[in-house]
């Protein structure tokens, strides 16, 4: 009853101060963050001319390339609906290198010093020799620039470069080059999951992979998860040691024993948690059911999320709230909060391995490993067709029996740090609390 | 009747003992002193009489209960500083504490603002405890402790840092719960308020007892030797009297311990000044703790 008491003080501060309304607001702009600043990014696209000048010894592919840019350079306008026009994508203007009358250096050296002052983006120099079918040391295409990292002007110049010298060559050897498209057509190949016989015994399933399912929900589930447990845990240890510091805890403990105290901790810390899930999951199942893709997650994930989103929080916020009593000060429970911040991070350094492949031995004990299990295990539910039966028991088995020893270990932390003074303590000595009587 | 008994009570940490075989009674209905230096062991004594630490040896006895909490939503406690959610509203804050107790919402409620009506906080019950001055604080804290109408109040330190006005307020509600027959335990530096206040008072000492019964009794103990003495010209006049072995110099008056005959000694004054006041007395708390705990003691037990 106590505990219920303490659990409802502690939500009721917790969702009433501006960081949990701040941080409701907060966590989708962060998630979602990556995508605003893509639109942003794309929205400000540097549509300034790349141009670049052709040192052509072929003699016959500058024109193939001059007005391959002709064509894309018509298109990178984009017509909005009132009519008017906005490019979006930069322009290739192209030039024939011609050197000047009693020029001694290089076209290199010359078209070089171009690009340094600006008036060139690059420049590319053709082999002779770029027809032929036989191998020769000048055969190639080389593209010289300042910009390494800017790759859609090299690979268009390839692109452009490969198709006329494959239909030349394709001429030259009396082939219909509509022929050869014909046949070298790539076959079809589809990725699928698996069939089964239905109740009215029709054959179903064998549906095309969807990437957003198999990826885009396990990893989202996994970084929301994530993402709540970092919102509420930590707040234990710094409740819990101010408590300590304002020497309310002993208040506390003279009306309710250690243990119901950070037990009405966690069950709030569970609350204030649960809420935040309420509304993000609760956003997202309305939002699929606006845009008719409900059945892009199933409502197992949901039920999956909520489960380890439960035992991941009774996990962590013992362990912080431990921490928390059993320090005096901030910046010693910083230092002892690393090994605890490890853990929780655990996931992070595993999550591209499980989500390549979900039943791979490494994702499987990765996954069994308690403190990394709920989120890791969620990611595996979320990735159809799921992990097996016996997987998911016995995770369930070993997380339950992780969070009961952790709750246990941290209400004896609890207990005796909570009236501990001076020093923080060695993570030997906490272990000696836990250990003794 | 007894509201605590401690029967044989030993805590160490490590190689430190910090009570040693302690025994103490408090009688129901009375005020009982905790006096002892810093570190001498009286927290943890009051600490173990909340059960919020466990005694290694020995049996404590709480209105009735032995050995468990049971008891701990009758006793009302309030710690030697702070013990306040800053952020919290003061109606809150006495709710959330008066429910802790044991009480209904509704019911810590309005005795929470019967409370501050008596103490003249009306006026900040929702405000928040953080805009409170350090006296209005402190009289919170004191709510929060006798809000539940606890049988057994225990202060520890109630009375430091407080200003004359609000040291008499708080005062005067220590004698009002006196008056209402609950039992008030109190540890204090203030020797004089003890000696005001207290029934009965028990001093502990690097983990032992020093001192146990009423005031009476406990200065009795400590003879008549003490003679309190005011003179023109103040205190050089007493130095350097055969017999006088310690001056405790209060300022105006001067407490001689003198071994001897008194009426010699006001002889000897009356030769060297006037005397305005010469009394046999009683040693008072102040001397009788410097006397245990004083550097003379510290020294003769190194």
């Amino acid at each position: 009853m106590k505990v219920l008491t303490i659990a409802v003080t502690e939500y009721l501060n917790a969702v009433r101060s501006k960081a949990f309304i701040l941080g409701v607001v907060m966590m989708p702009v962060m998630m979602g963050g990556g995508l605003i600043a893509k639109l942003i990014a794309e929205e400000s696209e540097d549509v300034r001319d790349r141009t670049v000048a052709i040192v052509d010894h072929t003699e016959r592919l500058y024109e193939n390339i001059a007005s391959a840019a002709e064509e894309r350079n018509a298109d990178v306008f984009e017509v909005e609906d009132d009519g008017s026009s906005e490019q979006v994508a930069a322009r290739f203007v192209v030039e024939a290198y011609v050197p000047a009358e009693g020029e001694q250096r290089s076209p290199e050296i010359v078209l070089s010093d171009r690009v340094r002052s600006d008036e060139l983006f690059g420049f590319v120099v053709i082999g002779e020799d770029a027809f032929e079918t036989k191998r020769s040391h000048d055969d190639g295409v080389s593209y010289f620039s300042d910009n390494p990292t800017y790759d859609d002007l090299p690979d268009w110049i390839e692109r452009i470069v490969q198709d006329a010298v494959e239909k030349e060559r394709f001429a030259k050897a009396d082939l219909d080059p509509d022929l050869i498209d014909d046949l070298t057509r790539r076959v079809r190949f589809k990725e699928a999951g698996l069939f089964e016989v239905s109740e009215e015994g029709e054959e179903v399933g064998g549906e095309e992979d969807d990437d957003v399912k198999n990826f885009v929900v396990p990893s989202v589930a996994m970084f929301l998860l994530f993402m709540l447990l970092m919102m509420s845990a930590p707040q234990a240890l710094n409740v819990v040691l101010e408590e300590k510091m304002q020497k309310i805890s002993e208040v506390l403990v003279s009306a309710v024993t250690p243990f119901e105290l950070m037990m009405g901790k966690i069950v709030g810390t569970v609350f204030v948690s649960m809420t935040l899930s309420v509304l993000y999951l609760g956003a997202v199942v309305i939002s699929t059911h606006y845009f008719g893709i409900e059945n892009l997650i199933p409502l197992g994930v949901y039920l999956w999320f909520l489960f380890f989103q439960v035992l991941a929080l009774l996990i962590y916020t013992s362990i912080f709230a431990a921490i928390g009593a059993a320090c005096s000060e901030m910046r010693d429970a910083q230092s002892l909060m690393t090994p605890a911040m490890m853990l929780v991070l655990i996931p992070m350094f595993f999550w591209m391995v499980v989500l390549e492949s979900p039943n791979s031995p490494m994702s499987v004990a990765v996954s069994l490993f308690p403190p990394a299990t709920p989120m890791l295990m969620l990611m595996r539910v979320a990735i159809p067709p799921g992990p097996p039966l016996w997987q998911l028991g016995l995770a369930i088995v070993l997380t339950c029996a992780f969070t009961a020893a952790c709750v246990w270990a941290g209400g004896k932390v609890f207990r005796i740090g909570l009236l501990a003074t001076g020093q923080a303590p060695t993570m030997r000595r906490m272990i000696g609390w836990i250990v003794s009587k | 009747m007894n509201a605590v008994r401690l029967t044989g009570v030993t805590k160490t940490y490590g190689a430190h003992t910090a009570v040693d075989d302690v025994d103490l009674e408090v009688p129901a209905g009375s005020v009982h002193g905790f006096i002892g230096p810093n570190g001498s062991g009286k927290t943890t004594t009051i600490r173990m009489i909340l059960h919020i630490i466990h005694p290694d040896r020995g049996e404590i006895e709480v209105l009735g209960e032995r050995g468990t909490r049971a008891a701990n939503d009758r006793i009302g406690y309030l710690p030697e500083e702070r013990g306040l959610y800053k952020k919290m509203t003061v109606r809150r804050l006495l709710t959330y504490y008066g429910s802790l107790k044991g009480m209904t919402a509704r019911d810590a409620r309005s005795a929470g603002d019967v409370w501050l009506e008596r103490m003249g906080l009306s006026d900040w019950a929702t405000k928040k405890v953080e805009a409170l001055s350090k006296g209005m604080a402190q009289k919170v804290q004191f709510i929060s402790t006798v809000l539940s109408a606890p049988e057994l109040v225990i202060l520890d330190e109630p009375f430091s840092g407080l200003d004359p006005v609000n040291l008499e307020v708080l005062r005067e509600a220590i004698l009002e719960l006196k008056k209402a027959g609950i039992t008030v335990i109190f540890s204090t530096h203030d020797m004089a308020m003890a000696e005001q206040l207290c029934d009965s008072v028990f001093m502990i000492f690097r983990g032992r007892k020093v001192l146990d019964g009423t005031l009476e009794t406990v200065r009795a103990e400590y003879g008549s030797d003490t003679i309190r003495v005011r003179l023109e010209g103040g205190r050089r006049h007493v130095e350097g009297i055969a017999g006088v072995d310690r001056i405790l110099d209060l300022g105006q008056t001067q407490e001689l311990r003198y071994d001897g005959d008194p009426q010699e000694l006001l002889k000897t004054l009356t030769g060297r000044t006037r005397v305005q006041h010469f009394e046999i007395a009683h040693p008072s708390l102040h001397d009788i703790f410097i006397r245990i705990a004083g550097p003379e003691a510290r020294e003769a037990v190194a």
